[in-house]
């Protein structure tokens, strides 16, 4: 009987609090379904058959792990969130007389009933839904899809686990919150009296240097693999420079308004700006919060959508021709033995090389000061000096684009992909050269590294020339060999003839050159798929999962704003404010709050962009416009979401204050 | 003509679920001259609350008139409420309504701020007010870094700082201590004798006896009015004291 008591008034409670629990319950519904479905995902049979499906699966439990530290996160955030509302709750069960045991026991089994419920429906809605994220998935990879339909008990037992831990963690979170409070703190428990919140300006110059230097690094970085390094260091400032600011610099902001005594007591501003400061205090992490999942939100779905828009264009990008070869140390004698098992089975293939590009060459990976190349390497990678030089006899220039330039030992020419190369003099290691011409353009398709790094094209007078360049580079004198090989050809074949070509050039050409590869674009295409789409999709997903945790800090804090605001414009009205006056302070006061976020989150993304777009490239995407589409695309739709969602919470707040 | 009359004022509550209609007014009759500082007194329930309500427009009587110089309050339209309000009315609530985000000097401001005065003229109206209320200490202090008579004081003050016609007074000494209670009564006091008419609803006999004629209310009726005339404090107290006995009692109506 007793124990059917307390039960019964559990169920009771959390009818009562449905304004927050629902949230509540949704939240933990939504993530054990997109946990159980990352985690099957992950090991799902199906993927299996995926040819790439070690990295495919590799992706999708790092996005399970995502959204397991989110899950903990949001879900505790949710749980904290309803305890502190519901002090007063349980201070008055406390003074009816209830001890403190028979109140942990409340809990107890309000948390065990939404344990159950959330796990019950999340576990069976995910289950559900399993098979068409499969099938999602592979539609995404392009990949046939099967038949059939699996629960693989190790992902449900984790989903368990996992949740199980989160919603015991919460009650024991509970428990020793009444265990700590008396009874007439828990009485008043949300309403504390509240101090005017100090201005930081420490914090507050903190933040605006870390944004500074992130913005700058942000702006400066060149190289793209430089960027790749130094883009996390500029995301840790920007996340540093985000809570600073929200914190410590919209109070020190807000009070410097204050003090303009004719901005401040005008009716427009008199209320919001008071108003905000205390609301800033409350809610200054929360928002920053919002900030930097809206930030990592749009930037998520707006690469992984390019990349998987642009697949094509990243295709051309890393396959410039259809069929390509490229051999390391390949004499003479070699290269026309190279061209000629080409040819023999291209033919064989009934096929005809087209935009064929063949080009012998040696390339240094170097050091550029100016216009002085070095070897010395001891300068890491992130420095962003290395510099790319392609070495090309004159003969072979003059083959390549029909001229007849005659060269000195002592002269170049010089084209330059990338980067800078001052003066008419290029020097290596004491190695003179004089630029005797600046090329316009070559034929040349190393376009992709050319992105990654700075790059020129040396056109010298012979393979003598190129020794000597490589004698001064290197330090242990050794022999150079010979000169590389690249060619590349466009076949007009549909997917299956150009595989079947690839690996029949494959097994001819190593024969003749051990250091010999065959790429192909359409025998990659697949992987390119499995990991894009791969990306893509795991953008989607994380996507929806981060706009899911911005809705929920919405929706609490309209609630606890609403429950705060309440008496205030109540007091307001006593005083001789109309509806509509009041109407229009909350509107202008929650409206600047709730889209400082999304404002704060478009600025963040337009100064990373450039280095966005420098990373992209290292991943093969270089169509910039593309990506500044999708990025302002997503930026729209996550905007349109935003307001929605700020539309239907603004109308809970509406209906608590009046 | 008098500043404030009120005529046969009747309200009646009525639940939303068809419940039993609750009669708090059943026929208010009276008036208020210029200068006056009259209490009106009653037990709990018995239509106080409601009347300070519908006199300063924050309700809307079922069946009577209210006319504050002249003006019907109660044919106001909705939009000018507000600003009529604003205008002619100051408040003085027993739970002090400050703003816990204002400090002291932006409290006593917001009706000024609400009213569209530049910074210049909100502080000459301020200036007169905070010497006469000795608050001028306090202005840039918080509500909750000042004492309970404080924060009355500032409530008296931002009720007076917009010059209204009528203050209204509901239980203004019910959250102080005695010593506090009997410093504003005395604030009240001066405030009267320059001139200002108050409207006070209270059930503390000694904050009734401060004031210059007394109502009493019984069951949403005006039972029966004392005036001070030249009584001190203390026999105004006895004779409060006994109406009250008489009310309680079952007495008859008397004028």
């Amino acid at each position: 009987m007793n124990r059917f008591f307390y039960a019964k008034l559990a169920v009771n409670n959390i009818k009562k609090n449905a304004q927050t629990y629902i949230p509540y319950l949704l939240t933990g519904i939504g993530t054990i379904m997109m946990f159980y479905n990352m985690s099957f995902l992950a090991i799902a049979k199906d993927i299996g058959s995926l040819s790439d499906s070690a990295q495919l699966r590799s992706l999708l439990s790092f996005g399970a792990g995502v959204i397991a530290v989110f899950s903990v996160i949001f879900l505790f955030y949710t749980n904290s969130f309803l305890t502190k509302r519901r002090k007063k709750e349980f201070g008055l069960f406390n003074i009816l007389g209830m001890e403190k045991k028979h109140i942990a026991r409340i809990i107890f089994w309000e948390t065990l009933f939404t344990a159950v419920i959330s796990l019950g429906v999340g576990l069976a809605a995910g289950i559900l839904f399993s098979k068409l994220m499969i099938l999602l998935l592979f539609k995404i990879i392009t990949f046939k899809v099967t038949f059939g339909f699996e629960i693989p008990i190790v992902a449900v037992i984790n989903t368990c686990v996992l949740f199980g831990g989160i919603f015991l963690l919460n009650l024991i979170y509970n428990v020793f919150q009444v265990h700590l409070s008396k009874p007439i703190e828990l009485l008043k428990g949300s309403s504390v009296g509240e101090k005017e919140p100090k201005t930081n300006w420490l914090i507050a110059i903190i933040g605006a240097v870390s944004l500074a230097i992130a913005y700058y690094i942000a702006l400066t970085t060149e190289s793209p693999l430089a960027a790749l390094f130094l883009f996390f260091v500029a995301v840790i400032l920007v996340m540093i420079g985000t809570y600073c600011l929200f914190t410590a610099g919209s109070i020190a902001l807000l009070k410097m308004l204050r003090k303009n005594k004719s901005y401040y007591y005008q009716l427009k501003h008199f209320i919001p700006v008071s108003g905000m400061i205390y609301r800033m205090k409350q809610n200054a992490a929360g928002l920053a919060n919002i900030c930097i999942l809206s930030t990592a939100v749009i930037i998520m779905l707006s690469t992984t959508v390019s990349m998987y828009v642009g697949m094509e264009d990243l295709l051309r990008t890393r396959y410039p021709r259809n069929i390509l070869v490229s051999a390391r140390n390949v004499s003479d004698e070699q290269a026309n033995k190279l061209d000629a098992a080409i040819e023999k089975h291209t033919l064989e293939a009934g096929l005809i090389p087209k935009d064929v590009i063949r080009y012998r060459s040696m390339s240094f990976a170097v050091s550029q000061d100016g216009a002085n190349f070095t070897s010395d390497h001891s300068n890491n990678f992130a420095a962003g000096n290395i510099a790319m030089v392609v070495c090309l006899t004159a003969d072979e220039y003059n083959r390549m684009e029909n001229k007849s330039v005659s060269l000195d030992r002592s002269e170049a020419l010089l084209y330059t992909l990338q980067g800078d190369i001052p003066g008419d003099t290029v020097n290596f290691n004491g190695f003179e050269l004089s630029v005797k011409d600046r090329l316009a353009s070559l034929e040349t398709e190393d376009k992709m590294s050319a992105l990654l790094t700075n790059s020129y094209f040396l056109i010298v007078a012979d393979v003598d020339t190129i020794k000597q360049i490589y004698n001064s580079l290197s330090v242990n004198q050794g022999d150079m060999g010979e000169l590389s090989y690249y060619y590349g050809f466009d076949v007009a074949a549909d997917k299956e003839a150009q595989i079947s070509l690839v690996s029949a050039l494959q097994k001819a050409l190593k024969e003749i050159n051990a250091d010999c590869y065959v790429e192909g674009a359409e025998s990659a295409r697949a992987g390119f798929y499995s990991i894009y789409g791969g990306l893509f999709f795991l953008g989607i997903f994380l996507g929806l999962l981060f706009i899911m945790a911005t809705v929920l800090i919405i929706y609490y804090k309209q609630i606890a704003e609403g429950y705060d605001d309440r008496e205030r414009f109540e007091i307001m009205q006593k005083v001789g404010m109309s509806r509509d006056e009041v109407k229009q302070a909350i509107k202008s006061q929650v409206l600047a709050v709730f889209f400082l976020p999304l404002v704060a989150a478009v600025i963040h993304i337009g100064f990373a962009f450039k280095v966005i777009t420098k990373m992209l490239a290292v991943l093969n995407l270089t169509n910039v416009q593309l990506f500044a589409g999708c990025t302002a695309l997503t930026i729209l739709v996550f905007a349109v979401f935003y307001v929605i969602i700020y539309g239907l919470t603004a109308r809970t707040y509406y209906h608590i204050v009046s | 003509m008098p500043l404030l009359e009120v005529y046969n004022l009747k309200k009646i509550y009525t639940t939303r679920f068809g419940g039993n209609p609750v009669q708090a007014l059943t026929n208010v009759t009276f008036s208020i001259e210029q200068g006056e500082f009259t209490a009106v007194m009653g037990e709990s329930g018995s239509g106080k609350t409601t009347l300070l309500n519908i006199i300063a427009a924050l309700d809307k009587p079922t069946s009577g008139e209210v006319f504050l110089n002249g003006k019907n309050i109660v044919s106001i339209k909705e939009k000018e409420i507000s600003a009529f309000r604003r205008d002619n009315i100051g408040f003085v609530f027993q739970d002090f309504n400050l703003l816990d985000t204002f400090s002291i000097k932006d409290n006593i401001f917001l009706p000024l701020v609400l009213a569209g005065k530049s910074y210049e003229e909100m502080i000459e109206l301020l200036k007169p007010i905070v010497a006469r209320l000795k608050i001028e200490d306090i202005l840039e202090k918080y509500p909750y870094e000042v004492s309970g008579g404080q924060k009355q004081k500032t409530a008296i003050a931002r009720a007076l700082v917009t010059k209204p016609q009528l203050i209204l007074a509901d239980e203004p000494t019910g959250s102080l201590d005695s010593r506090s209670s009997s410093e504003l009564l005395h604030l009240f006091n001066e405030i009267n004798n320059d001139g200002q008419t108050i409207l006070m609803v209270t059930h503390s006999i000694k904050a009734a006896s401060f004031a210059k004629r007394v109502l009493f209310i019984k069951d949403g009726e005006v039972f029966h009015q004392l005036y001070k005339g030249s009584m001190s404090n203390e026999e105004l107290y006895q004779k409060i004291s006994d109406t009250l006995t008489l009310i309680a009692t079952g007495g008859a109506h008397s004028e």
